[in-house]
């Protein structure tokens, strides 16, 4: 397996901000590569550091291979890009647009074309100034999609998206990374990281927090349980990796470790289970943890939060 | 919880007149606190023009025989007419300076209303914010009112800070405020013009694309009225301004008329608003091309296509400019004859030399004309960056250069094609009074005599794109508005030379009075080549910047 992108201690500053704080980033050819983290952590200037559209202050990037700065016009007829806020010229209409790009990356597939746009439910022939956010982040899907690059850079690609669209869009990326395509996803929309992709890097203030497939990440994420019980549950806290119980009688919740969910439940048991009901781990849950608090980067999973831990 | 709180707390009786106009008292704050370095600078540009020229005449005119032979050479200038106004009040220095200045302190009245009521409603209306405001407690007709008042208020303040500065001079202090007044009344009717331009539109490039028209249009219309003396200067607002006649007749009801003007031109524009969608021109936006055509498939292409309707329109305009000018000559040599007193002054000028001297001025009034438009040009590149729509071309398989040079090229050869055109107009007018077909090549080339210099400037403006990218707009056009006063005033205010020299059109020599030499067009071509090198080596170097 190739790397289609690989990034090493990446830094860039502007002026006194330092945007990006030692980014490392690593993508294999032919997966779809989600990329998380809030507004302004540094997903967008990542991404136009890879385009060669801003200059990397040090660290290693390569992108396809090559240089993204010194090789961009080469690298950039096997790259297909999305814009976070995508900005169109308001006299020219949609198709316009979606052909102008088109042609100018090298070529697009007309009848790919077609049917992106009969899919996207897209107007080709109104002005771009009529446009809503989701019909301009139409226009750039359906641009970088009936392309034929091997590369395809997502940045927050479905943020106008209704849910209807957003699973056309899903439908084109898995059909993408059928196709052996690389896909570089940024998002902060959890659910659609979940359903798409098969590794993940989370950043925050410009540095990676964590990286790894779903399956490791979720490792690192923690069950939700709740459960009613013929006598009031004691002794749960002492239990390692059991956060955050709440007991009420003979209802009990916490939080536990995927590793000790095993030793929770037996201990549940010896209470007389009458009903249990668990919350699955989701990425949304480690992101919290990550964002929701002002924890050292390396955090791992055994570390307590605060109950109640700011989410906003 | 709050709304519940304040909707219960609004006096439930207001009028919906009122609540249309909700908000407008805090707009105007705003408004003003963003326009707090742009609207001083329009103010002091342009008393600081009337201050200069005051300075200038003074010194020029120092006695009664200097000023007898000014009035006589005015007298029998109609390119001086035309540039300026009606000849009234030439017996005194201060009537003198009135002139001489109130057209081009009149224009840039007119801008600063445009730009200032333009960039309030069109403009914010096209970018999203105005829907954001009018989303809070402010009513349908408080954005453009505000902006209405913000631009009255600048205007206003032009016409006090023209009196005062004219004033501390040496000027008459009654006569002084009139003249900023008529200034100050000029810009307030393109106040009223705009708002009702801004609710035709649906961008505000559009907007000020009308309303420069406009402004031309009106330029022209008192330009011929002033040479011929008749009525045909009431049809322009321009000549209303300045039918005021300060220092002389002192006329109130101009004022009047303007001011009565703008009121209606504003209250057009109100209900003009009252019959539009927020967001939308009056012009409902026809369905475009659902495919790109052929010559949409390049950065070039792009940029054409971008620039293609500006290009048009500055191109129809100069042409028809050149036009004027050209018909105009006849009158220059006429009022020579008509003119006792000149023909005693200058007994050595010859109706054919001053004729030279009057197409040399409009000819490096085209290369003005021509310099901005290679500025915007140019600039364009960078409000395509600004924007962020640099950004989707530049992921694609086109290099910075390219990207670049797109917008460059159509800078250089559509500034030359403007000197060709307004040149190629005079030179065939000029023909058809003369019936001396080899006048054509000769005035056509001493035309585009200004072309490297022209270039020049627009050469600088690639350079700030290159090297400093978010100062490159107002440097560039600070460059021009160091040209233009230039070209006006260096030699009337005898600054030192290095004054003139460090200007382009500077360098150039006044054909077709004085012939095309090589060397200032050879030091022209190598400073263009090396503003050139300079930005697109800095823009290849540096980081894409929006915002």
């Amino acid at each position: 397996m190739s790397t289609a992108i690989s990034v090493a201690g990446l830094v860039k500053t502007f002026g006194a901000t330092r945007a990006l704080d030692g980014l490392d980033l690593e993508v294999t050819t032919g997966e779809v590569h989600g990329f998380l983290g809030p507004n302004g952590s540094g997903k967008s200037t990542t991404i136009r550091v890879l385009l060669g559209l801003l200059r990397a202050d040090s660290g290693a990037v390569s992108l396809l291979g090559g240089d993204p700065w010194r090789d961009a016009v080469a690298l950039h007829r096997r790259v297909a890009y999305v814009p976070g806020d995508v900005t169109l010229w308001p006299q020219i209409t949609g198709g316009e647009a979606i052909d102008l790009l088109g042609r100018l990356q090298g070529g697009l597939n007309r009848a790919r074309r077609e049917e992106l746009l009969e899919r996207f439910d897209l107007d080709p022939r109104k002005k771009a100034r009529s446009y809503s956010k989701g019909n301009r982040q139409k226009v750039a899907l359906v641009a970088a999609l009936s392309s034929d690059a091997e590369l395809l850079i997502l940045d927050e690609p479905t943020s106008g998206l209704d849910p209807l669209m957003e699973a056309v869009f899903q439908d084109y990326i898995r059909e993408a990374r059928a196709q052996g395509r690389t896909v570089l996803l940024s998002s902060h929309i959890l659910a659609e990281a979940e359903a798409l992709c098969d590794q993940i890097s989370i950043i925050r203030h410009g540095r990676t927090v964590q990286s790894g497939t779903l399956t490791e990440l979720r490792h690192l994420t923690r069950t939700s349980i709740t459960a009613d019980t013929d006598r009031p549950v004691t002794g749960l806290g002492s239990l390692p990796g059991v956060y955050d119980v709440l007991s009420e009688n003979h209802r009990v919740h916490f939080d536990v470790d995927s590793d000790h969910l095993d030793g929770a439940v037996r201990h549940l048991t010896t209470f007389g289970i009458r009903s249990l009901s668990s919350a699955p781990p989701t990425l949304e849950e480690l992101f919290l943890r990550h964002y929701g608090d002002e924890l050292p980067p390396e955090v791992t999973g055994g570390e307590a939060v605060p109950a109640g831990a700011p989410q906003s | 919880m709050t709304t519940v709180a304040e909707r219960a707390a609004a006096p439930p009786t207001t009028t919906p007149r009122g609540l249309a106009l909700a908000g407008t008292g805090t707009l105007v704050r705003f408004a003003l606190r963003r326009d707090r370095i742009r609207l001083p600078v329009w103010i002091l540009t342009g008393a600081a023009m009337v201050a200069f020229q005051s300075l200038g005449s003074q010194t020029f005119y120092d006695t009664p025989q200097a000023l007898a032979a000014y009035r006589a050479s005015v007298g029998s200038n109609a390119a001086t007419i035309a540039l300026a106004g009606p000849p009234v009040g030439l017996d005194t220095v201060a009537g003198a300076v009135a002139f001489e200045i109130s057209a081009f302190v009149i224009l840039i009245a007119a801008l600063m209303a445009m730009f200032t009521v333009g960039r309030h409603t069109r403009a914010d209306e096209e970018a999203g914010r105005t829907e954001l405001v009018r989303s809070a407690r402010v009513g349908r007709h408080a954005p453009l009112l505000a902006a209405v008042i913000v631009a009255a208020l600048a205007c206003v303040a032009l016409a006090l800070a023209t009196g005062l500065w004219a004033t501390a001079t040496g000027l008459p202090a009654a006569g002084s405020f009139m003249l900023g007044a008529s200034i100050g009344a000029g810009g307030l009717v393109f106040t009223g013009i705009t708002a009702v331009v801004a609710q035709v539109t649906s961008t505000a490039r559009a907007t000020y694309g009308i309303v420069g028209l406009l402004f031309g249009v009106f330029f022209v219309l008192r330009a011929v009225g002033d040479i011929n003396g008749n009525l045909l200067v009431w049809t322009s607002p321009i000549g209303w301004a300045q039918a005021v006649h300060p220092f002389s007749d002192d006329r109130w009801a101009p004022l009047l008329l303007c001011a009565a003007g703008t009121v209606a031109l504003v209250a057009v524009a109100v209900a003009l608003l009252d019959h539009r969608d927020l967001g939308s021109g009056m012009l409902a936006d026809r369905p475009g091309a659902p495919h790109a055509s052929r010559g949409l498939s390049s950065p070039i292409g792009l940029a054409l296509r971008l620039q293609r309707g500006s290009l048009i329109g500055w191109t129809v305009s100069l042409a028809l400019l050149g036009l004027v000018y050209g018909g105009l000559a006849e009158s220059v040599e006429t009022l020579l004859a008509d003119n006792e007193e000149a023909t005693a002054f200058f007994p050595e000028i010859t109706s054919a030399g001053l004729v030279e001297g009057y197409l040399a001025t409009t000819f490096s009034i085209n290369a003005l004309l021509a310099a901005a438009y290679g500025v915007s040009s140019v600039l364009r590149a960078r409000t395509e960056e600004a924007a962020g729509r640099a950004d989707p071309v530049l992921a694609t398989a086109t290099g910075r250069a390219t990207w670049l040079a797109s917008h460059v090229v159509i800078a250089l050869l559509g500034s030359f094609l403007l000197l060709a055109a307004s040149g190629a107009t005079t030179a065939a007018m000029r023909v058809a009074a003369t019936g001396d077909a080899d006048e054509f090549g000769r005035l056509f080339d001493a035309a585009l005599t200004y072309a490297p210099a022209v270039w020049a400037v627009a050469a600088v403006a690639v350079a700030l794109i290159g090297l400093a990218p978010r100062a490159a707009v107002a440097g560039a056009w600070a460059v021009v508005a160091y040209v233009v006063i230039v070209a006006m005033f260096a030699r009337a205010l005898d600054w030192p030379d290095w004054v003139d020299d460090a200007s382009p059109i500077g360098w150039t020599p006044s054909a077709p009075i004085d012939g095309w030499t090589l060397a200032p067009a050879v030091g022209l071509g190598a400073a263009v080549l090396t503003l050139l090198a300079v930005g697109f080596v800095g823009f290849r170097q540096r980081d894409l910047t929006t915002g």
